[in-house]
């Protein structure tokens, strides 16, 4: 089955630890939100993770292969990542856009066998963006372009996803429609990591929650046993309560 | 239109062109003698004409459009942002400089291959340059701010070759590196280099496909499997082969890097993939016009190819900085 684990992991640019020592297992099944602050290493442990950045000690293995040595098309196929969303460099058509979650496969996107072309259709009709498919990118919404870069990691058909803040800035409406697409990916069959600043979104969803602070993982479990007025008081130095409809921050410690 | 039919549409313009240029020039000849002489059935000097002037011309203006056409829409693509050319980030100059260095020292007169060589060394250092800058920034102003200097640095160093220079002669054939033209040229310069056309051309080719995966950003793309060291030595390496021949051939022309990609673009949907042919294409056939015009121009003295895309692309690049929105997209 396939797997991504982090043990020991460390990340730094220069002198400055950036990831410190952490431990992580993605499977399929399992929908982790990474919470913590800014700052505590969240990007960093994912893109130590993925091989994207040297790790200084420990081993992340996908499959039970090294992912730093891994062929990046390779990884692709058994990882989808989907980093903080950026402006795309040019108005490109939403259809070419979620058809570069194929490029790992070495399809072109203005020729894409059929094949691929039926898996592109499918991830944009799960993604709500079907309708879209011809419009210029530049000219979405910011929850229309979260749902395309959605698409594009769905149409990847991994069986891991790695989402950074897939959520941010987009309106609860549409934070829920997005995190139900992970839920129902998962639901699926697959695995996903994404980090999330919404706890009680990420209380939600997730089956575990994993919190990071200054670089190190504090606590990994379930939403049940890690979420408490404690944690979120060292973790992100707020006072909050905690109950069965969720947490409530009432003020900053 | 679909890509397909931009394709065989810009195919059709460029053979009209570079057949237009056989027939038109200074020295005023019949249709009827200039197809005689294309079909070599024409008198000694007619054929002269026509097969050791302006078709070589013609096709050398071709040649060094399309490099630098598709050097441009490959380094636009690699580097996310449509004012990217070898001209302005300093390739251009870069490789001039190499060219006039080794026909200053006479080491041209030592191997044929030296101009070119010279040139494509020139322009690869300028290339790796900027793309290891592009590692340390993002910010394309930057980049084009190191092109800028790139190009000063190789005009300076260029004039001072020219300061040197033992006699006149050596003055004009520098001028004629740096402002660029295709006069005189024969198949002979073409030949030595068409290997390295070639090869930038394959690289650049093969290469293409990473370049629409770059449209997400370095980190996304890498996420839907690019190997972004893989690209960039790709790209680095293609563009500078490219543009380092077409100096070799043609010296320093700016500019055709960036208005052929930007007016195809829209008809490829943006993909920086499928906009390196059609825009090679086009950039070939703006040359080969532009060439055509200088050559029917009633100046005194020829006007240099260079000044002509100059003079037209100069203002197209002011228009296409200051029309991008706000710092988006490629910035990012």
């Amino acid at each position: 089955m396939p797997s991504l684990q982090l043990r020991d992991i460390s990340v730094s640019i220069g002198d400055a630890p950036l990831v410190k020592h952490a431990s992580l297992t993605l499977e399929p099944g399992d929908l982790i939100a990474l919470l913590g602050p800014n700052g505590a290493g969240k990007t960093s442990l994912l893109r130590g993770a993925l091989g994207l950045a040297p790790l200084s000690s420990g081993t992340a293995a996908l499959g039970g292969q090294d992912t730093a040595a891994m062929n990046a098309r390779e990884r692709a196929r058994m990882i989808a990542y989907l980093p903080q969303i950026r402006p795309l460099a040019w108005p490109n058509k939403v259809h070419d856009v979620v058809a570069l979650g194929r490029f790992a496969y070495g399809t072109s996107i203005s020729k894409l066998p059929d094949a691929d072309a039926n898996i592109v259709a499918d991830a944009m009709e799960k993604c709500d963006i079907a309708h879209l498919a011809t419009r210029r990118a530049d000219t979405l919404s910011g929850g229309e372009s979260a749902r395309m870069h959605c698409a594009r990691a769905l149409a990847a058909a991994t069986p891991l996803l790695i989402a950074d803040e897939p959520v941010a800035a987009l309106d609860p409406r549409h934070q829920l429609q997005v995190m139900q697409l992970f839920a129902a990916y998962v639901a699926g069959g697959g695995g996903a990591l994404v980090v999330l600043h919404d706890i009680n979104l990420a209380a939600r969803f997730a089956t575990r929650l994993v919190w990071m602070k200054d670089g190190a993982v504090v606590a990994d479990g379930p939403p049940a046993d890690t979420l408490t007025p404690k944690r979120m008081a060292s973790v992100y130095g707020v006072k909050a309560q905690v109950d069965e409809r969720g947490v409530h921050v009432t003020e900053p410690l | 239109m679909s890509a397909r039919t931009l394709f065989i549409a810009l195919g059709c313009v460029s053979l009209s062109v570079l057949i237009a240029a056989c027939f038109l020039g200074s020295t005023p000849m019949s249709p009827g003698r200039i197809m005689a002489a294309l079909l070599g059935q024409g008198t000694n000097a007619d054929t002269l004409i026509v097969w050791s002037i302006r078709l070589p011309r013609a096709l050398a203006a071709f040649v060094v459009g399309t490099a630098l056409g598709i050097s441009g829409a490959a380094l636009q693509g690699l580097l996310r942002n449509p004012l990217a050319e070898p001209g302005v980030l300093g390739v251009s100059a870069s490789a001039s400089l190499g060219a006039t260095f080794v026909i200053y020292y006479g080491l041209a007169s030592l191997s044929p291959w030296a101009v070119p060589f010279a040139a494509i060394a020139g322009a690869l250092a300028a290339t790796t340059l900027i793309a290891i800058a592009a590692l340390k920034t993002q910010a394309v102003v930057t980049l084009i701010l190191i092109g800028v200097g790139l190009s000063s640095f190789a005009g300076a160093a260029m004039s001072l070759l020219m300061n040197l220079a033992p006699n006149p002669f050596s003055l004009s054939d520098l001028i004629n590196w740096m402002l660029g033209t295709v006069a005189n040229r024969s198949f002979v310069d073409l030949g030595f280099a068409a290997p390295f056309l070639l090869l930038g051309l394959t690289i650049l080719i093969a290469s293409r496909r990473g370049l629409s995966a770059l449209t997400l950003g370095d980190e996304a793309a890498q996420g839907v499997g690019l190997d972004l060291r893989r690209q960039r030595i790709a790209v680095v390496l293609g563009a500078g082969l490219l543009s380092g021949a077409a100096v070799s051939i043609a010296g320093a022309i700016g500019f055709v890097g960036i208005i052929a990609p930007h007016i195809v673009r829209p008809w490829v949907d943006y993909d920086p993939a499928r906009t390196l042919v059609p825009a090679g294409l086009l950039a070939g056939i703006i040359l080969v016009t532009a060439d055509i015009a200088v050559r029917l121009a009633p100046t005194s003295n020829e006007l240099k190819l260079g000044v002509v895309a100059a003079l037209i692309g100069a203002p197209a690049f002011v228009w296409i900085a200051a029309a991008r929105r706000s710092q988006g997209g490629g910035d990012a």
